[in-house]
């Protein structure tokens, strides 16, 4: 620090660097909503993966989130190609689109090329290769692009375009040196093609093969493409130039210099963060991330890593000099030569390097409350500190070692630029190669070519750059879309009009989550019994609570992740039963710590000797059991179980008395009143207010399967990623209640006598339903509930029937019962990474009455959520509390699995064969990464990346006016990450949301398939399948 | 009806052919290009492993009712050179080589039998069994080996395979990084290894254990070395055992050998492969007991890996790395247990962890489901474990032990800076003299690929 001297300058130079430091740390803030807003693995919540872009409209979003992170926005050309092909993508819809993309464009003339649209359809259709000379010229090589025609030219493209040249030359080139014919003069016949005439022996150019024509024509192209964009302008915009010294470098010579730095990072960010998988603590680790660092690296003398050299002294005088983290980054960006207009961009960039661990700092110090050991605030300032001090120690290390360059590193920059050969101009190699590969797709001869002026190249040229690969696969994506959006359309249009109407005294009715896995599981159940009702809600029942099971050990909250819960339920275990259950208690606690002991007894020193030594050998036994014989294994596990579990009759502790709710016994539990409301929001939610079946029966839902740590990321949206059984039976304790009854009575919803209800539990992954409370079923309704539950358990061999066609490992041959055991197997097995397949086919969201979709096969597609619009008010404000819901959980859901899809490596968490558990918070790629957030591919390998198409049941004036008064519905519909449509209750007219304004859709099919069951439709079918009429 | 010598012959091909068999099918069906789908590729690694278990359970029950401990097969010579020298292949049973290839079988089997489910659907199937089926023939040649030759074939198998699985994801840096790292540690091993064979050649002309150990059956042989032969042969020994089991000074090649499909690094690195040092060391502990000096250094080295990889394994923070310290802990202490002679205790700690290890490698990604049902068990939060050496009371002895750690001893460090930068910088400057010095003989530039031109205007058209 340099003397001071006078005190007004200090005062005034003080207030400028707390400016400054204002400004950085917004800086800061803002460049934090780029990191991944995935938080700790155990609660895994969906979430639209570019978040940070809502604002912007999808395609734009898109493209600026390729460019920020470096990830595809789109799946490959190859794979929309390979779409085409198959029959994905129509032709005629693809034309459709790209029609509509250009407009009144579409129909302009072109130099030689026909329209506008005629190019760029052609370009779509057929792979264009290019890249910088030295590609290209492995290209032309490897596939004798300068010898043959193009072998995807037609064949008459390919004679026309030989016999054209042929007589070009024969008439005119000839023509031109054998006579004087007057008007040969006026042709330039270019040096190079006469030079190339001179080459293949003009004299014997009678007896040329077929062979040499077609050389000459490929080569005479060529070289009338390459004259043709020579001296063009650029039409391309340059890249963004880079501002991190450590992409500069890397550009310059190959030499990443986050390497190190992120080895040593990741080590210090999972201690910091750990939250319980080491068994030493972070010393200091109170002190927050930058002082802890601090602390534990300024010790000298250690580690003789040469680009550290100097950081001991660095990290001290940062320490003694009590040296802030935001001012030792204001520092780090001063030595780096960061100006502030620069530094949005830099920081955004620095924090991207590691942005997994970035996002997790993020997430663990803003949401506390997930972490078991939470850390303070700040931290992500913290973390940046750091990084930027190492940055600055391996790029001093790095440019010396790679560069030869020793100067400061504010002036770096300057010198890495010179080093760099950018790829930006093309060439004109690259550039003419684009020309000349279409103008052999489209049959366009050298001599048309030849005549072409210059304004007409530039115009040609400027037309091909700018339409680029991103805008081919926008423009192939949206057809890809529009197919299915056809399909769907299509289907509910026809099938709608087929509506019967809620069925008359159903035998039983059964509400499950608005879930897409439970689509199947529905529609078996009304297969298998045509007077069953069913019905579709978010899966947490309208009760959002903490929860504590009777054998766990804390709460966990069970409902939608933007909910705080306000109160707490408690399972116990009956009065009469409780010494048993004491005892049992008991018995798991003193095993619990006992393998708790042999876990980390295991990996010490002196205990792991003895353990391994004398027991090691009897591992192999639960080896070779669960690995060879899961399912065997798991049953016997069971029996085991079976002597330590919770007994059977537990209750719900859900009432509280006079007193606030919170956690201890005397305040766990809801009040009379605030049950009511819980129920009748339920009730109104899906629509039921009438009609009442005896036995109403609510499932909620959840999976279980071994060896995943995704786990949660299988289970239910609505609970926040926990399993929402209690959720089910909860709701049915308060609607059994007779006192809730009769509050609910005096609101005008009328529970009769006679219905009673019944909690249960759907386990996605190995299909069973199990019951609660079945003591409290009165006599009067057991034979009537063992009836449905019968039904129920044939309608889960139906729906794991159904499930098995989409495991490559399950034969299409199984029978039910076969396929239930093997999706029993899968969920035992712990070799499996597979064991369901998560929200894999998602890509419809249906808010509406299921009459309307009852009996149509929607192939697990379909988010199904029930909302009665006959008994909404002139508000729709049950529709718009639905909505507020469904519209953030249902295009988090989507939206993360299109990304997850189409960047799997760079938005996605890549294959789960190398994932590695760090710090009990996320996974990293094998012995240590970037932490990866997003879905691995084993659970979006079948997905097909579409948006999700919302389908209302409202009219277009109500869904207008809910965009309109809600920011985060308007901002998703209008900006199109979702597909919005609305189907009219009445007329069942469906309205496509686009530009701001709802226009009525005309189906394109007259009939839709029809089969006489699900099976019959997809026996035989691994893939996705269009949807079909059940005639039931 | 063949006598017994006969069937046990043949049991004896049996166990080293099924894997040897598995290797050249699916390596065949590789290098023809030939796809064989995911079923029947699992049913060819189920057959060789269970033909190869059957038979080796076989003998072991033969040598269990007859009573035989010593059963070499000589499969013939490589080269002969009669009264002076043989290079022979032959395999030994007996009761060390028995145990550890019906544990080969056992594990490599049940993780084969994991993996064809794991990997199902992944690019790169065909490649891990390839490499799986090397791995095994590695391990079943390395266990049975009665040369040291045999056991050097074997050795490279194993050695080659794990570091081609630990770059089993190429496409990523890391893991090709770490490939190499284990590649190259595992070179320095095979190099050790081969001048202990070259050495034991020249002191008996041959590489045969059971000439070179003495008489008697395994591990009751006498050996007629001399105490500083030993410790000559014994050294160059321990150098290949520490490469192959991730001994100190070569430790940290193991955490990052855990780039590869979790099934990989659960039997190749939890289990077997890293055992492998131990099981050389026993192989040829009748050896070492003739120089007490060697013993010792054999304990020392054992015990410091053990207390350093505990060390560096409880700071850990990630599963896989913790596991990886924890297997190598062990490994430290069953060689210290060689080095005192405790040959039944270090072969049956060696059986018992390789297991125990394994089945905890596979549920590695079950941690968070375990630590749930353990505190839902207990009912609180899990106790935290405690940090070692809770005595320390200073601030700065903590923090510095805890960052030598953090940074597993900075053994990586050394190595890379003291050792490989040297040697690279050395050979720079050979290659600088020798191209000064070629230039000056050619009066111009003597090396062409350096002055490729770069490519120009018209250069597509001669490169068609």
């Amino acid at each position: 620090m340099q003397t001071i001297t006078s005190h007004a300058d200090a005062s005034q130079e003080h207030e400028g660097q707390d400016n400054q430091l204002q400004h950085l740390n917004e800086v800061i803030e803002h460049a934090a909503h780029l990191l991944p807003a995935q938080g700790p693995i155990t609660v895994f919540i969906h979430h639209n993966t570019l978040h940070a872009f809502e604002d912007l409209p999808f395609h734009d979003a898109v493209k600026k989130g390729a460019i920020t992170f470096g990830c595809q926005p789109y799946l490959t050309e190859e794979r929309y190609r390979y779409e085409l092909a198959r029959g994905r993508i129509r032709f005629g819809e693809l034309q459709d689109v790209l029609d509509r993309d250009l407009g009144s464009r579409a129909g302009e003339q072109l130099p030689c090329f026909g329209t506008r649209f005629d190019l760029r359809l052609a370009m779509l259709q057929y792979p264009l290769t290019s890249g910088p000379t030295s590609e290209l010229i492995w290209h032309v090589a490897e596939a004798n692009a300068l010898r043959r025609i193009r072998h995807d030219a037609s064949s008459a493209t390919r004679g026309r375009l030989i016999a054209e040249t042929r007589r070009w030359v024969m008439r005119d080139l000839r023509a031109r040196t054998e006579s004087d014919a007057p008007g040969a003069q006026e042709r330039r016949i270019p040096a190079s093609i006469t030079e190339l005439l001179d080459r293949f022996g003009e004299a014997t150019m009678e007896i040329w093969s077929d062979d040499e024509w077609e050389g000459f024509t490929i080569q005479a192209l060529w070289r009338i493409c390459i004259e043709g964009v020579r001296n063009l302008p650029q039409y391309t915009t340059p890249p963004t130039p880079l501002v991190r010294h450590r992409d500069l470098l890397h550009e310059a010579c190959g030499v990443d210099a986050d390497e190190p730095v992120n080895e040593l990072l990741i080590r210090f960010c999972a201690a910091f963060l750990d939250q319980g998988l080491s068994h030493w603590q972070l010393p200091r680790r109170d002190e927050g991330f930058y002082r802890a660092f601090l602390a534990i690296y300024r010790h000298r003398g250690m580690g003789p890593d040469r680009w550290l050299r100097g950081l001991p002294r660095e990290l001290a005088r940062l320490d003694d000099a009590r040296v802030g983290p935001l001012e030792s980054i204001l520092e780090s960006l001063e030595i780096l030569g960061v100006p502030p207009d620069e530094w949005e961009k830099f920081i955004a960039t620095s924090l991207l390097a590691l942005r997994g661990w970035g996002g997790m700092v993020r997430q663990v110090e803003t949401r506390g409350d997930r972490a078991v050991h939470p850390i303070p605030g700040g931290s992500l300032v913290e973390f940046l500190a750091i990084r930027l001090i190492l940055d600055r120690f391996s790029l001093a290390h790095n440019a010396r070692e790679e560069l030869g360059y020793m100067g400061p590193l504010d002036a770096f920059r300057k010198e890495a630029r010179k080093h760099i050969k950018g790829t930006w101009p093309p060439s004109d190699e690259q550039r003419a190669y684009q020309v000349f590969q279409l103008a052999q797709i489209l049959g366009l001869s050298p001599d048309l070519l030849f005549r072409l002026t210059k304004p007409e190249w530039a115009t040609l040229v400027e037309e091909v750059e700018s339409f680029t690969g991103i805008e081919r696969r926008r423009v192939f994506h949206l057809a890809y879309e529009l197919r299915f959006q056809t399909q769907t359309l299509d289907a509910i249009a026809i099938h709608a009009r087929s509506n019967r109407g809620r069925p008359q005294s159903p035998r039983f009715q059964v509400v499950c989550c608005l879930d897409e896995r439970e689509e199947s599981f529905r529609r078996h159940l009304e297969e298998l019994a045509p007077s069953v009702e069913t019905f579709g809600a978010a899966g947490f029942y309208s009760v959002a609570m903490y929860y504590r099971g009777a054998a766990d050990a804390h709460y966990v909250p069970l409902c939608p992740i933007v909910i705080q819960p306000r109160h707490w339920v408690t399972e116990e275990v009956n009065t009469d039963l409780n010494k048993r259950h004491q005892l049992r208690q008991q018995t798991r606690k003193v095993l619990g710590a006992a393998s708790h002991h042999f876990h980390v007894g295991s990996r010490t020193f002196a205990l792991g000797a003895v353990l391994t030594g004398f027991v090691g050998v009897f591992a192999s036994v639960p080896l070779v059991g669960r690995i060879l014989f899961p399912k065997l294994t798991a049953q016997i596990r069971g029996i085991f179980g079976k002597m330590v579990e919770t007994p059977p009759n537990t209750r719900l502790h859900m009432e509280r008395g006079n007193c606030e709710p919170g956690p201890d016994h005397q305040h766990v539990g809801y009040s009379v009143s605030e049950m009511a409301d819980m129920g009748e929001r339920l009730l109104r939610d899906i629509g039921l207010i009438n009609g009442f079946a005896r036995l109403l029966i609510l499932i909620g839902h959840g999976s279980n399967s071994q060896n995943n740590p995704h786990v949660s990321a299988y289970n239910c949206g609505a609970c926040g990623g926990s399993a929402g059984g209690p959720n089910a039976r909860a709701m049915a304790n308060v609607l059994n209640d007779r006192r809730v009854r009769t509050k609910l009575a005096e609101r005008g919803l009328i529970i009769p006598e006679t219905t009673v209800i019944v909690g249960g539990y759907h386990n996605t992954c190995d299909d069973s339903v199990t019951f609660s409370d079945l003591d409290l079923i009165p006599q009067s309704h057991r034979d009537e509930f063992d009836d449905a539950r019968r039904l129920i358990n044939q309608t889960c061999d139906r729906n794991a029937h159904e499930r098995c066609r989409r495991f490559m490992s399950a034969p299409l041959t199984l029978s039910f019962a076969d396929a239930r055991d093997h999706v029993e197997e899968r969920s035992e097995d712990i070799s499996q990474t597979r064991p369901e397949l998560g929200h894999a086919t998602n890509a419809i969201t249906i808010v509406g009455r299921r009459e309307w979709t009852r009996n149509l096969f929607l192939d697990r597609r379909a988010f199904l959520t029930s909302y009665d619009p006959t008994q909404d008010d002139d508000e729709q404000s049950i529709l718009t509390r639905i909505l507020g819901a469904v519209f953030p959980v249902c295009s988090g859901i989507n939206l993360e699995y299109y990304f997850s899809h189409v960047d799997n490596t760079g938005f996605g968490a890549g294959t789960k064969l190398p994932h590695n558990l760090a710090s009990l918070l996320g996974v990293m790629d094998g012995a240590a990464s970037d932490l990866r957030t997003g879905l691995p591919w084993q659970m979006v390998e079948i997905h097909e990346p579409v948006r999700s198409l919302f389908i209302i049941e409202t009219t277009p004036k109500a869904m207008q006016r809910i965009i309109d008064n809600n920011p985060g519905i308007g901002r998703i519909c209008r900006n199109g990450w979702v597909l919005l449509h609305t189907i009219d209750p009445t007329t069942h007219e469906i309205q496509v949301y686009s530009d701001g304004d709802f226009r009525p859709y005309k189906p394109q099919a007259g009939v839709l398939p029809k089969a006489a069951s699900s099976v019959d439709w997809y026996r035989g079918w691994r893939d996705h399948l269009e949807f079909a009429e059940i005639e039931a | 009806m063949p006598d017994s010598a006969t069937l046990i012959h043949a049991l004896g091909f049996i166990v080293v052919a099924s894997p040897t068999l598995l290797t050249a099918v699916l390596g065949f069906s590789s290098l023809m290009g030939w796809k064989l789908p995911e079923e029947r590729q699992a049913r060819f690694v189920y057959v060789a492993v269970v033909t190869g278990l059957l038979a080796a359970v076989a003998i072991l029950a033969d040598m269990l009712f007859v009573g035989t401990r010593h059963i070499p097969i000589n499969i013939g010579n490589w080269v002969v050179i009669p009264g002076h020298y043989h290079f022979a292949i032959k395999i030994v049973f007996d009761r060390l080589s028995v145990p550890l290839a019906i544990l080969s079988f056992v594990l490599s089997g049940t993780i084969g039998a994991f993996a064809t489910r794991y990997m199902h659907r992944e690019r790169g199937y065909n490649r891990f069994f390839m490499l799986y089926a090397i791995f095994m023939l590695g391990m079943v040649i390395t266990s049975l080996a009665g040369t040291i030759e045999t056991l050097f074939t074997g050795w490279e198998l194993v050695g080659l395979s794990s570091a081609l699985l630990v770059a089993f994801f190429q496409e990523r840096s890391a893991p090709a990084r770490n490939g190499l790292w284990v590649w190259t540690i595992y070179r320095v091993s095979d190099a050790a290894l081969l001048l202990a064979a070259v050495v034991m050649h020249h002191l008996r002309g041959e590489g045969d254990f059971d000439q070179l150990l003495g008489g008697g059956n395994w591990p009751f042989e006498h050996s007629a070395v001399s105490s500083h032969e030993a410790l000559v042969v014994g050294l160059l020994l321990l150098v290949a055992v520490a490469g192959k089991s991730a001994l100190i000074p070569f430790s940290g090649w193991l955490p990052r050998a855990m780039e590869g499909p979790t099934p990989s690094s659960a039997v190749f690195y939890g289990s077997l492969s890293v055992h492998l040092g131990a099981f050389l060391l026993l192989r040829a502990s009748p050896l070492l007991q003739n120089s007490q000096l060697l013993c010792g250094i054999i304990i020392a080295l054992g015990l410091t890996t053990a207390v350093y990889a505990y060390l560096a394994g409880s700071v850990q923070t990630d599963i896989k790395s913790a596991l990886s310290f924890a297997s190598l802990s062990q490994v430290g202490i069953i060689v210290a247990e060689v080095g005192l002679g405790f040959h039944y205790v270090a072969l049956f700690h060696l059986l018992g962890h390789a297991c125990l290890r394994t089945l905890q490698f596979v549920r590695v990604p079950s941690l968070l489901q375990d630590y749930r049902s353990l505190e839902n068990a207990i009912g609180e939060r899990l106790p935290p474990a405690g940090t070692p050496f809770k005595r320390i009371s200073a601030n700065r002895g903590r923090e510095w032990l805890f960052r030598f750690a953090l940074e597993r001893g900075y053994l990586d460090s050394f190595l890379k800076e003291y050792i490989v930068t040297p040697y690279i910088k050395a050979f720079r400057w050979c290659d600088s003299l020798e191209r000064r010095w070629t230039d000056f003989l050619s009066g111009e530039d003597s090396r062409e690929t350096e002055n490729v031109t770069k490519p120009h205007f018209g250069t597509i058209e001669e490169y068609s």
